[in-house]
């Protein structure tokens, strides 16, 4: 009888590829605790210097600052712009929904290199380069796919006639969208923000073309400083990083089930 | 009927936004493209020409860049297929307790700042990085291997990059083989390989198709882990459009191969598209 379980040198590539997978990240924690101000594995020592040296760095305080506030902003315009177009096409009520919510989705087409330079010449053109608003703008731009598609199918699941039932009880559009649709949709939304705002954190090809020296971002200042050589202070702010990033995503598979909405 | 006004209204702030701070800019880039350039005094204003597109496909340099970026995309989605379906496979078919903590090792690398990744390879990639240490240490080899700034790098740290999307789309392909079609295929006698070749790999052909396109189109596009394991000499096609922007200031030259770049990532989109659409007309 074959069951076409996998085999055991199936089983060995698979696990071993899946452990590739996970090399760059235990050989960055490794090498942020290395006395060396060179990189080096197995470190040379044990010492927590580098992480002192990097968060009483205010040129990285302040680039993990405004990372923080663009992705938050960006996430939290994304979710009500996203979250209403949705509603709306999910109705729909509007001719061409599928056009427009093809437009909509575009931003994840276009290579975002291009949609840099883009908005780079437009606000030049518009004189409105070096606004900090201009970034928060071109980020949603990125992150509203994002929330879009996963407002879409976690609407799609949804049964319509639940609403309509709070409708006929006598509660107006807003309470009942609010009351039932929203908690109903919550999960699937609160995964779709966090790839928003985990894809605003970390962008550079837009970023790079719009933020002045004052606005870097952390993706930023981590890119232009690997050009001028690799040393320890990267490796510790990545580490602060991906534990960080552990903690969210363990965080947001107990409450929401996250791997299911990838 | 009021439904559709305040659907309207319910959409018009996001159309709004993607059209004055996506559309028209896309837009606006076009004219840039036909523009002569006079090194050190601009865009010559009032210009047309077709030089800087006629340059791409022309132009040595252009030429080897643009080649040298569909090879990379090529190497990396074959590279991700080979590597991502046995992680596949292991995810859907193997015992259930392993599925959880091996899809979260998958998506982890996804979440991970993408700087930070390529960095890790940095810190192994170097001539003086990890791999080269270890295998000098263990007596392979006596002199550092380049494993940077050159198509070697470029292949291992992109195809660590865009492996999750692949193994993601494979192991939802894999959930929509109906598994008594396999059985069926065991009791009239074939073999496990037999079933696999013939059976389990063509049912799922639209995951491989997927997940190769979208994983040639983001290698393609990439800007972020070229750049920093090819330095400013290894160039593709996403970086030169950064150069030209940011160290040449030749606009026109970097719009052309921005257009030139969009267009092949929609083309491969669309004519997939059509393909899938057309295998779906077939079953």
């Amino acid at each position: 009888m074959s069951d076409m379980k996998p085999t055991l040198p199936i089983s060995i590539v698979a696990l071993l590829v899946v452990a590739f997978l996970q090399v760059p990240v235990l050989v960055v924690v490794l090498t942020s605790f290395s006395e060396t101000s060179y990189l080096t594995i197995p470190p040379q020592g044990w010492t927590l210097k580098w992480f002192a040296e990097v968060l009483s760095d205010p040129v990285y305080l302040r680039a993990i600052r405004n990372s923080l506030i663009l992705a938050v902003s960006s996430t939290l315009l994304s979710l009500v712009l996203g979250v209403a177009a949705a509603y709306a096409l999910f109705r729909k009520a509007i001719p061409g929904a599928e056009a427009i919510t093809a437009l909509l989705m575009a931003p994840l087409i276009v290579p975002s290199v291009v949609i840099g330079v883009a908005m780079l010449q437009y606000v030049t053109l518009v004189g409105l380069r070096g606004s900090f608003l201009v970034l928060i703008v071109a980020h949603v731009v990125i992150t509203v796919p994002y929330i879009l598609r996963s407002a879409l199918a976690s609407l799609s699941g949804l049964d319509v006639s639940v609403e309509e039932a709070a409708r006929v009880l006598g509660a107006d559009g807003f309470t009942a969208f609010r009351l039932v649709t929203l908690p109903l949709i919550k999960p699937g939304l609160v995964a779709g923000a966090l790839f928003a705002f985990v894809t605003s954190m970390e962008n550079v090809p837009v970023t790079i073309f719009l933020a002045s020296a004052r606005q870097t971002t952390l993706p930023i200042l981590i890119f232009s400083s690997v050009e001028m050589g690799v040393n320890p202070g990267v490796a510790a702010i990545s580490t602060l990083l991906i534990v960080a990033t552990v903690i969210v995503l363990l965080l947001a598979e107990r409450w929401t089930g996250f791997h299911k909405f990838v | 009927m009021t439904g559709q006004r305040s659907a309207w209204l319910l959409i018009a702030p996001l159309l709004l936004v993607l059209l004055l701070s996506f559309v028209v800019p896309l837009v606006l880039l076009l004219p840039t493209s036909f523009q002569e350039y006079q090194p050190g005094q601009g865009m010559v204003a009032g210009s047309f020409t077709w030089e800087n597109y006629l340059r791409i496909a022309t132009d040595g340099y252009y030429r080897e860049v643009v080649l040298r970026t569909l090879a990379l995309g090529l190497g990396v989605t074959v590279l991700c297929l080979l590597t991502g379906y046995p992680v596949a496979y292991l995810i859907v078919r193997g015992h259930p307790r392993w599925r959880l903590p091996l899809t979260l090792l998958v998506i982890f690398p996804l979440m991970l700042n993408l700087v930070v990744r390529s960095f890790g390879w940095i810190v192994l990639l170097t001539n003086r990085g990890v791999v080269n240490n270890l295998l000098i240490d263990l007596g392979l080899i006596e002199r550092p291997l380049k494993l940077m700034f050159n198509m070697t790098g470029l292949l291992i740290g992109l195809t660590h990059i865009y492996l999750p999307f692949m193994v993601l789309m494979l192991v939802a392909a894999l959930q929509n083989v109906p598994r008594d079609v396999e059985a069926a295929a065991a009791t009239l006698g074939s073999s496990r390989t037999h079933v696999f070749w013939s059976v389990t790999l063509p049912l799922t052909a639209p995951g491989i198709i997927g997940g190769s396109i979208l994983v040639f189109v983001l290698t393609i596009s990439a800007l972020v882990t070229p750049r920093m394991l090819g330095g400013p000499t290894y160039q593709v096609m996403a970086t030169l459009i950064y150069d030209e922007y940011m160290q040449l200031l030749d606009w026109p030259s970097g719009s052309a191969l921005s257009f030139a770049l969009a267009a092949s990532t929609l083309v491969i989109i669309w004519i997939s598209s059509r393909m899938t659409k057309r295998w779906a007309g077939m079953a």
